[in-house]
Order: structure tokens, then sequence, then C-alpha cells
């Protein structure tokens, strides 16, 4: 560590470090563009100069490694004029339409251009554009539009560095310097829409987000993408109860600042809700439905009284209970308390998909295999509905031997309609039909909710909050996003309103209470708090271009700064 | 040279169109005969990594295919383990590599400041002219020469110069262009 002094406050900082980390963990507000913590310093947008004791001229602080006693003067008058010319010099060809332009709101050029750039333009030229090349697909998840580039050169250092695959480039040269690939090539790798992330502007967007909701109009709920064992934090970004995107949520541990795009476009799958009340069959549509099946909708006290008086009259080893790796471990834990102990049965399993191989680039995390962390089950909890106490199910399990036909459970209850992508498989699904009666809690129609006797809606993801064990064994939080419509339940709450009837469980526990119960029985949860930081993980951040802007601490305020040429001494 | 405000911005002098960026294929595979491999063998030793040999290797493609296009970039990342996209912006950041098929003669004219007073511009134009009103870049039909407009090729002294493939021709003028046209026939 080196104490270096940053506008007369004294810091300490790593031998590692630059000019730039030092005044950002000083508290001191810098704008730059082409830095980022993961990537290699290239110094090329000029942006973050500062003065330095000792150097004859402003330096660009992230080009300098700091060194013991290094005075570095953020805010002089020196330093702001140097900034405020480059800030210049960058919007001499960048198009001023900020209000057309998606970025807007998360943009670090509109945000520098307004916290300190210039209030009139002076330029009449003509703008730079790039005919041709504007507003085009460069790959399957992003569109490039060059005249908005500021040539940072951040999108090229994530496909070279962190990808590791090396799509994009520089092509021509001076003015007419763009980003774009190869011919015959696209930036096609695994975390793409990352690129689109770490551009400060406009110029890389995704396809999925472009022009779908201006960015302040978003709120952000930390979660935990559900689409593998990872569970790479995410922040769901979601306005009047639909979901517009994922963004990575930082976790140094897991995720680092990135997700992969398979995770990042299941934000859509979030949304759609075909059941608002609960289903039960009808004895007297049954005779009118031809396929026999007739059902209607009802309230949640006919509906669970269905179920607990099946439940009760079923023998408990023809009980079947299905949890899921897409629960939280709070609700895999409730479905094996209440079937496993007060049910008596001895058949609560779960099943979970083997997915493609996921990565997601973190040298650093425990776990990393070749700098990757690598998930497998295409699932975020199997490892939390193990924990919980839910088998994973196998050929000689209750749900293999229902699939084989040698078991006919009495009540089969699925807790989640989309367990596994089988259940869109009309084969698999009137495998589990042969039960006498099922039950599944479900938040969208599928071929198992078509069949099944009575179907629970719940919230899904958005409505819930829990926690997921991810493949490294982590406990990680995931937040309410939005209250679901007034009668859907969360699973959670179904499962405690079900218990409630046998006696067992009490409706009004939280999660939180639950996590507690959980803590207190299941090891890979043992002593941890509800609250406890490693849980929780970081908030979101305000902009995906600096998410590493929530791990530096408050900025200096401006009283502090009033005073600074005064305090600052030699060293 | 940027075209004032008001200009369209597809006639501004020196933007990109559509179209100019991207590599043009061979329409066909490429790759080195063995006598140039052997050259690109013996090129590796000389440098600390493959990546630095990358400028020397584009050479040699162009030598051996005559330009630089989509599947030489292709090769020559796969020679030096390179991503296609670094070769391609390496390529297209040096004006000497050639992105489209040229004539045998490339007539290169300098058109920077000495040879420009010395009435470069003319002789230029002249020389299109009698090539059968070619535009700048544009090849012969019968494929001898390709005229394109370069900087400075620092023959300030022997103004207007002119540069035919590797080799340099120090004042042409209108008056002598027929002889030096004449030579290279």
């Amino acid at each position: 560590m080196v104490k270096v002094t940053v506008d007369g406050t004294a810091v300490e900082v790593p031998d590692n470090a630059n000019a730039l980390e030092a005044c950002r963990a000083a508290g001191v507000d810098v704008p730059h563009f082409c830095y980022h913590p993961r990537f290699s310093i290239v110094g090329q947008c000029r942006m973050c100069m500062v003065e330095i004791d000792g150097a004859p001229k402003v330096q660009a602080s992230c080009t300098v490694p700091v060194r013991g006693g290094m005075v570095i003067r953020a805010s002089s008058e020196k330093a702001l004029a140097a900034r405020n010319a480059t800030m210049e010099f960058l919007l001499i060809n960048h198009p001023l339409d900020c209000p057309i332009c998606d970025q807007a709101g998360e943009c670090q050029l509109q945000d520098n251009a307004v916290a300190g750039g210039l209030p009139v333009s002076r330029t009449s030229e003509p703008r730079r554009q790039f005919p041709g090349y504007d507003r085009t697909d460069i790959g399957p998840h992003v569109i490039a539009d060059m005249t908005r580039c500021i040539q940072c050169t951040r999108c090229i250092r994530f496909c070279n560095e962190i990808a590791g695959t090396g799509e994009l480039t520089f092509i021509e040269r001076g003015g007419h310097t763009m980003v774009w690939t190869h011919e015959g090539h696209q930036l096609d790798n695994e975390w793409s829409a990352c690129a689109a992330d770490v551009c400060p502007v406009g110029a890389l967007t995704t396809k999925e987000f472009r022009f779908r909701k201006r960015v302040w109009w978003l709120k952000k709920t930390a979660s935990v993408c559900p689409g593998c064992e990872i569970g790479c934090n995410i922040s769901i970004e979601h306005r009047e109860q639909v979901v517009h995107r994922f963004l990575p949520r930082v976790n140094l541990g897991v995720n680092d600042f990135w997700m992969c795009d398979h995770g990042r476009f299941l934000a859509e799958s979030l949304n759609g809700r075909d059941f608002l009340k609960p289903v039960v069959p009808d004895d007297f549509l049954k005779a009118s439905e031809p396929d026999g099946r007739g059902r209607r909708e009802t309230n949640w006290g006919e509906a669970l009284g269905l179920v607990h008086e099946k439940l009760t009259a079923a023998k408990p080893a023809a009980v079947l209970a299905i949890g899921s790796a897409n629960l939280s471990t709070e609700e895999n834990w409730l479905l094996a308390e209440l079937f496993g102990k007060t049910v008596g049965t001895p058949n609560v399993e779960f099943d979970a998909d083997q997915g493609p191989l996921r990565r997601i680039r973190n040298p650093k995390a425990i776990g990393a295999d070749g700098g990757f962390l690598k998930g497998t089950v295409a699932a975020p909890n199997a490892r939390g509905a193990e924990a919980a106490g839910v088998r994973k199910a196998s050929g000689e399990s209750a749900l293999g031997r229902l699939l084989t036909g040698s078991l006919v459970p009495d009540v089969l209850y699925v807790a989640d309609a989309a367990f596994s992508a089988r259940t869109a498989d009309p084969a698999f699904v009137a495998k589990l039909r042969k039960a006498k009666f099922l039950v599944v809690h479900a938040r969208t129609r599928s071929a198992l909710t078509d069949v099944a006797d009575v179907v629970l809606p719940v919230s899904g993801l958005t409505g819930k909050d829990g926690s997921f064990l991810n493949v490294q064994g982590r406990v990680q939080r995931f937040d309410v996003a939005f209250v679901p419509p007034p009668i859907v339940k969360t699973d959670l709450e179904v499962l405690l309103h079900l218990g409630q009837r046998f006696g067992v469980f009490e409706t009004r526990w939280t999660t939180a209470d639950v996590f507690g119960k959980l803590a207190a029985t299941v090891p890979a949860y043992g002593g941890l708090a509800w609250d406890a930081p490693a849980v929780v993980g970081l908030p979101p951040s305000v902009s995906p271009a600096a998410s590493y802007d929530v791990l530096r601490p408050p900025r200096t305020s401006v009283d502090d700064t009033d005073k600074l040429p005064a305090a600052a001494g030699k060293a | 040279m940027s075209g004032g405000a008001g200009t369209p911005v597809s006639e501004q002098a020196g933007l990109p169109r559509e179209g100019e960026h991207g590599a043009l294929s061979a329409g066909k595979a490429v790759s080195f005969s063995p006598k140039a491999l052997a050259r690109f063998e013996k090129l590796l030793t000389r440098y600390p990594t493959k990546q630095a040999a990358l400028l020397p290797t584009l050479w040699i493609a162009q030598e051996e295919l005559g330009w630089i296009s989509r599947e030489a970039v292709d090769y020559v990342a796969s020679l030096l383990g390179l991503s296609p996209a670094f070769v391609w912006g390496v390529t297209t950041f040096y004006t000497m590599y050639n992105r489209a098929p040229v004539g045998k003669h490339l007539i290169q004219f300098c058109t920077s400041i000495s040879c420009h007073l010395a009435g470069a511009e003319e002789v230029f134009a002249e020389c299109r002219k009698r090539l059968g009103d070619l535009k700048p870049g544009e090849t012969t039909a019968d494929g001898r020469f390709t005229v394109i407009e370069v900087e400075c090729l620092a023959q300030c002294d022997k103004a207007p110069a002119v540069m035919v493939n590797d080799d340099d021709c120090a004042i042409i003028t209108k008056e002598n262009l027929e002889q030096f046209l004449g030579g290279l026939k």
C-alpha cells in the first residue's frame, strides 16, 4: 500500500493502483470513459486529466501508476480546463441528439458533459457521420451506431481480454476510425451484450432492449439470474410490472461485472401471466368438456382445501412432491418439511435439466476453472433444493418410478410447473398425468398446467424474495421486483397456507423468518443471516457502463472541494 | 478538404461510404506458396512475438496475392494466431496495403504540398484522362494500370513525384507523361 494525497485528502491505495483509482478511492470524481477496472489501461479517451505535483503537464490519471507521497490535484483549475477541453473535442463529432439516443440517462458522455462540460458548443461544422455504418447489427444481440462512438476501445478490450474472442477492432484511422468486425465475422460470443454494457455511450446497444424503455423509468431490483447454477447477480430492470432487461450486478466473488447472453435475455421470459386465480376441477364442466377435464377458477380457500383433503386422504407413500431447482431454498425447505415430515411421504424430489455449459470470466472466484466459473445445471438452485432436503430424482426414485409406470401416486404435487424443460413434452406430461390427482404451481400455461387438476397461480421470480445456493455453495438473496396481482401468491405463501391447514406453518411467516428456520437446520445456511452483506450482495448500479461505481466510497462533497488548494501540501 | 456546412453528407470528401470498409472477398481460399511460407517462417525468427510479425507478413501476402482480401486476412490471422478482426484493423490503418485488386502498374501520384505547387493535380487528372477517364482508385480495363492519389512520398525535391509499385519516378509533368506511361507498357 502507498499513501497519496488527492485534493488534500490522504488516501492509502494498493501499490499497483493508478492515479485515477487513487482519486476514486479518495472519493473524488474524475470523469473517464476508457478506464475500466478489468481492462488493460490504454489512456485512450484523455478524459481523466489531473495535475500531479512534479509533472510538468496535466496527466491522464489512469496511465500514471501511484508512488508513495504522490500529490494529485484532480480539481485544480488546470485539471478542470484540460478535462473541459477533452470534453469539447469529444463532442466535436458526437451527435447532440440525446433525446433520440437510447443510451440517454445512463450515458457517461452525457453525464460528464452535464457535470463539467461547456454550456454551449463552439462548433458549427457538420459532424462526422458513417453512412452505411450506423445502426447496423454487428452480432446477434448488439447494434452498432458509429456516429456515437467516442473510440474508448472498451468493447474491443472486452472481447480481447474478457471474452478472449477478439471479434472487434478499430478499422480505418484518424477521424474515420470506427469499431467494427472483420467481414464475415460477427460479434458473437457467450457474453456479447456485455460489450454494449461497457460502452459508455450509445454506440453499442442491445437489440433486445433498444428503444423499449427510457432507462430513467426503470426500477432496479437486486436479483439472481435464473439461467444456471452459477447464479450471476443481476438487476431486474422493470416498470409497471413488466421486466425490460437484466443487467449484471457486481459481485466480485461470482460474476464480477459480467453475465452471459443466455441469462441476460431470459428477462423476457419473466413476463406474461396466464393464471390469476386458482383452478380446480368442476364435476359439471367435466361432464360437458370433451377432454373430460373441465375446470373452473375459484378462490384460494376452496383450492387449498381440496389439496389438503386429497393429501390427508392419500396414503403417505403414494404422495409425490416435486420441488424445483428454480424455487428458492426456503420454498424447497418448506416443501420438504411439509411433505416429508407432516404428510410423511419419503417422496420429496426435484429434477433439474443438465444444460449447456455456461461460463463467466472471473479468475479470482472460488471454483473458477481456467479463469471461468462454470455451470452445467440449467437452473439456479439445484444445490439449494438438495440442501433443503429435497432429493435429486433418479431412475429408482419415486419420480423415476412414476415415469416408468411402476408408481401411480394418489397425489402428485408439482411446486414448479416448469421444473424441467421436459414439462413441455407431451409424452413426459402424459406420464406425470398418470397420478390420480395432480397439483401444480404455475405462472404461465404449459402442457402440464393444461392437464393438471389444480393449478395454483404463483408470482414467479419477480414477485418473491428468497435465496439460491449457487455452484460455489454461496447463499445469494433475490428481492421482490414488484408485487404480483392481488390473488396471485408467491410459492412460499402457497406452501405456508397449505402448511397452516396441516397446523405446522403460520401464514404470517416472511421469507426472512423461513430463512432463519432454514439457517438453524440446513448446514449450508448455518450461521447466515437474511440481512448479511454476503447474502444480500451489492446494490444494482446506476449505469451499466460504470457498474464498478457501486464499489467506490461516497463522493467528496462540494464543501470539501472548496477547501482543497489550502489543504493540499507538498509531499 | 471536408465539405462545408450544407454539403450533403454523402458528398463530403474523405468520408467512408457504404461497402467501403468491409474486406472484399477474393472469391476463393488463398494460401502462401511454399516459397512465401519459407520466407514467413524465417520472418518469425526475427520477431519476439508472432503478433510483431504482422506487418511484414501482410507484405508477403500482398506480394503473393496482389492485394489483401477477406480470405487473405483470415489466412494471415490463422498463420499468426491473431483474430481476423485485429489483422483487418491493422490492414486498414496502413494505406499501402491494397484492399482491392490493382493493375500491374500501381501509379501513385503525390498531391501533397510540394507536388501540389508543382502542378501534381493537373498531371494526375491528365494521366487519368489518358488512361480512359479513370476515377482515382480505378483500374484500366486491360488490368495494366491503377491510379491513386497518395500523401507525401518524401521526394519534394523532385516534385511532382510519382511512385509506380515500389519504385520512385521523379518529376512527372504533363510534358513527359506520355513518355512515362510508355515506359510502363
